[in-house]
């Protein structure tokens, strides 16, 4: 289960404030999905959770499976379940997509205690899983994200996260940049991936989002805070009318 | 009014070491007279210095200060099996293989069984046998007045002449090994001539490495002159790697004639001083040159590489690309010179020289310099000195590679691209392994 409790961040290099006093809970075999406009929150929330430098929580907790998360580096929360899909995901050129995603595995493993895993059962197992999500090798042995577009790199990201088997999901804007055949592909990477030992957390501008992956509650976080909470339908709501009025002005 | 310019104690002892060894250099009357007349232009001229503009960022006359003796006859014990060592992840490169131990030739290290197509003969003997024209040939190769090479020309105790057939096609590369060995550092000094005809296509490797438990001081200086006839493909790599105090002096002199396509890399790391000069001339219209490289610095070592590529001729194309990433107080220094000649019309040139920055006290200065007398023509370049870019490492921590790990993928993946320029499999695979081992070797420095 994932308890954020009265979380306040600040920029750690300014004095701006971004969070104040988000509450939330998301219980294993759920998906939440988070919902706001533009500058509300929500990428800081996620990569709050994931562990990013450059924000200094001031007051309240993250809590998974109900350890403390925040005095972890972002490698050991990972090996705690935690996966963040980002909103850009990074390319780093000279490294290939095998070679990263075998040296994350096995980091991984390593960090719970199971024996690497050879090549033949890696290569059989990102076939596997790539297959699902319209990914050939092929595409994995060049260097990671570099020159893809954006569906390949969100689809990348599915691919990791099928790959590295992650108990919470974040998921940061993995609509934007998607056409429709890509979202699709997308969403149902992640619909395979629900289950009841995981917990989603999705978050996103826009509902279109939620007609493929739908799910369990919806929050609106605005001026950072969770203004209000419901279930699928309030993303429709959403929709119609906007966020004008959690944002106390006209969007 | 002249100044009287102090001799170094190195300058002093290179120029007694000459007298003492002329009559033990190889070569024939004419070969002794270029030598002699060498190093008459090296006792005038001296070791370069901060002044020369182009030695500004490396004052050898400051950095060699000392000489070792130099290396003519002395016989060290090595074994086929100290070169698989020394070669270390090289050796697994398949290849034909002309060895020399501290600048002698050894038959008995050296593997040319097979070889088609090419004729490798030890530079030794043909100056001692050679007619006069050709061994004016031999000792012409550089520039006469560079300081470096009057000394190689002075010295050069052997060295491999390679000839390739025109339209040969080599099966395998030819493997030129460089070791350094022996408790007693030496100063040796070598010059290969390369000659690629019409329409062949080779791989050449220089490799200069040193025997674990070799003396930690050693001073090489290393000329190759290399020509690319007329459609000519020629891969060229040299790979140094050494330890301790090593002093590395290095000069490439490459003509391309009409429509060769040479494809030049350097990688460096390990001695205490590199200078690698490369300079290119296009001698024939539809040259293709691509010039890459990569250096690795810790502690207080100094990698300098220094380029003239000289477009003569219209209609030719140039790619560079050096890589370095430097450490502690390490030192990288670049600079590239691109001439285009008032005649080079449709030239097309690029550069590029990047530093990756491991530690605040680490120096990386770059020259590019243009010198373009032609008007159409496209020329650019580029350099660039970073850190770890923080983002990344966050990108690979947040998918549970440890922080070490993560470090060192990225700076893999750094010079990884300049190590991809590296077609031949064999040898990038060692490049990588060698790159890897120097990064695991800085996880034990810390």
């Amino acid at each position: 289960m994932l308890e954020i409790k009265n979380l306040h961040v600040k920029l750690a290099d300014e004095d701006r404030v971004i969070l104040k006093g988000v509450d939330l809970v998301v219980p294993k075999g759920e998906v939440h999905a988070i919902m706001g406009p533009n500058g509300s929150g929500k990428s800081t929330l996620s990569y709050v959770i994931a562990g990013r430098d450059g924000y200094e929580v001031t007051e309240g907790d993250i809590l998974w499976n109900g350890e403390s998360v925040l005095g972890m580096e972002p490698d050991e929360r990972a090996a705690k379940g935690v996966f963040l899909a980002f909103q850009y995901p990074m390319e780093i050129p000279g490294v290939a997509g095998l070679t990263f995603l075998r040296t994350a595995l096995n980091a991984l493993r390593k960090k719970r205690g199971e024996d690497e895993m050879n090549t033949a059962a890696f290569m059989k197992l990102v076939k596997e899983k790539g297959a699902k999500l319209n990914i050939d090798v092929e595409m994995l042995k060049r260097p990671v994200n570099v020159g893809f577009s954006g569906g390949e790199k969100k689809r990348s990201e599915i691919l990791q996260m099928a790959m590295l088997e992650p108990t919470l999901c974040v998921l940061d804007e993995t609509d934007s940049g998607l056409d429709i055949d890509a979202l699709r592909v997308v969403s149902e990477g992640v619909n395979a991936l629900r289950s009841k030992d995981r917990a989603f957390l999705v978050i996103t501008h826009y509902q279109r989002l939620l007609n493929h992956i739908v799910p369990d509650k919806v929050h609106v976080l605005a001026n950072g805070r969770i203004q209000k909470t419901g279930g699928k339908e309030l993303a429709l709501e959403l929709e119609k009318l906007g966020y004008a009025g959690f944002t106390g002005k006209a969007a | 009014m002249t100044i009287a310019v102090m001799k170094t104690k190195a300058e002093q002892a290179l120029t007694e070491a000459f007298e003492v060894n002329a009559a033990k250099l190889p070569g024939s009357t004419a070969v002794s007279e270029a030598r002699r007349d060498a190093i008459g232009k090296f006792s005038a001229s001296g070791l370069p210095h901060r002044r020369i503009e182009e030695w500004k960022y490396t004052d050898l006359r400051n950095a060699m200060k000392d000489t070792l003796a130099v290396s003519v006859d002395d016989a060290v014990k090595v074994t086929i099996a100290d070169v698989i060592v020394a070669l270390g992840a090289l050796a697994h490169v398949d290849a034909h293989r002309i060895t020399f131990v501290n600048g002698r030739y050894r038959a008995d290290l050296s593997d040319l069984a097979g070889a088609e197509g090419i004729e490798v003969t030890p530079l030794a003997a043909a100056l001692r046998t050679a007619p006069p024209k050709v061994a004016a040939g031999l000792t012409a190769v550089g520039a006469a007045e560079d300081a470096v090479i009057t000394l190689n020309t002075a010295f050069m105790t052997d060295g491999a002449i390679v000839r390739i057939a025109p339209e040969a096609s080599l099966a395998k590369p030819v493997l030129m090994v460089f070791l350094r060995a022996g408790a007693e550092g030496r100063f040796t000094a070598v010059r290969n001539v390369i000659s690629a005809g019409e329409a062949s296509t080779s791989t050449l490797i220089e490799a200069h490495v040193a025997l674990p438990g070799a003396s930690l001081e050693g001073q090489m200086n290393a000329l190759t002159g290399l020509t690319a006839a007329k459609g000519a493909h020629v891969t060229h790599i040299k790979i140094a790697a050494d330890f301790g105090k090593a002093v590395h002096l290095s000069n490439w002199d490459v003509t391309l004639e009409a429509h060769a396509v040479y494809r030049g890399f350097q990688y460096t790391s390990g001695q205490s001083l590199a200078r690698n000069q490369i300079a290119v001339r296009y001698d024939g219209e539809g040259g293709k040159l691509d010039l890459s490289g990569a250096f690795l610095v810790r502690g207080t070592e100094h990698v300098d590489t220094t380029l003239v590529v000289d477009h003569a001729v219209p209609r030719c194309e140039s790619r560079e690309l050096f890589k370095g990433v430097l450490d502690n107080n390490g030192r990288g220094i670049f600079q590239g010179k691109i001439i285009v000649r008032p005649h080079a019309q449709k030239t097309d040139g690029k550069q590029m020289a990047q530093a990756l920055m491991l530690s605040p006290d680490a120096e990386f200065d770059s020259k590019p310099e243009l010198e373009i007398y032609a008007d159409d023509v496209i020329c650019g370049h580029g350099s660039t000195s970073a850190e770890l870019e923080e983002d990344m490492l966050f990108y690979c921590k947040s998918r549970g590679i440890p922080d070490n790990e993560a470090r060192a993928l990225l700076i893999e993946s750094f010079i990884g691209e300049a190590l991809d320029k590296v077609e031949h499999e064999g040898v990038r695979e060692a490049l990588s392994t060698m790159a890897r081992d120097w990064l695991s070797a800085a996880e034990k420095h810390k």
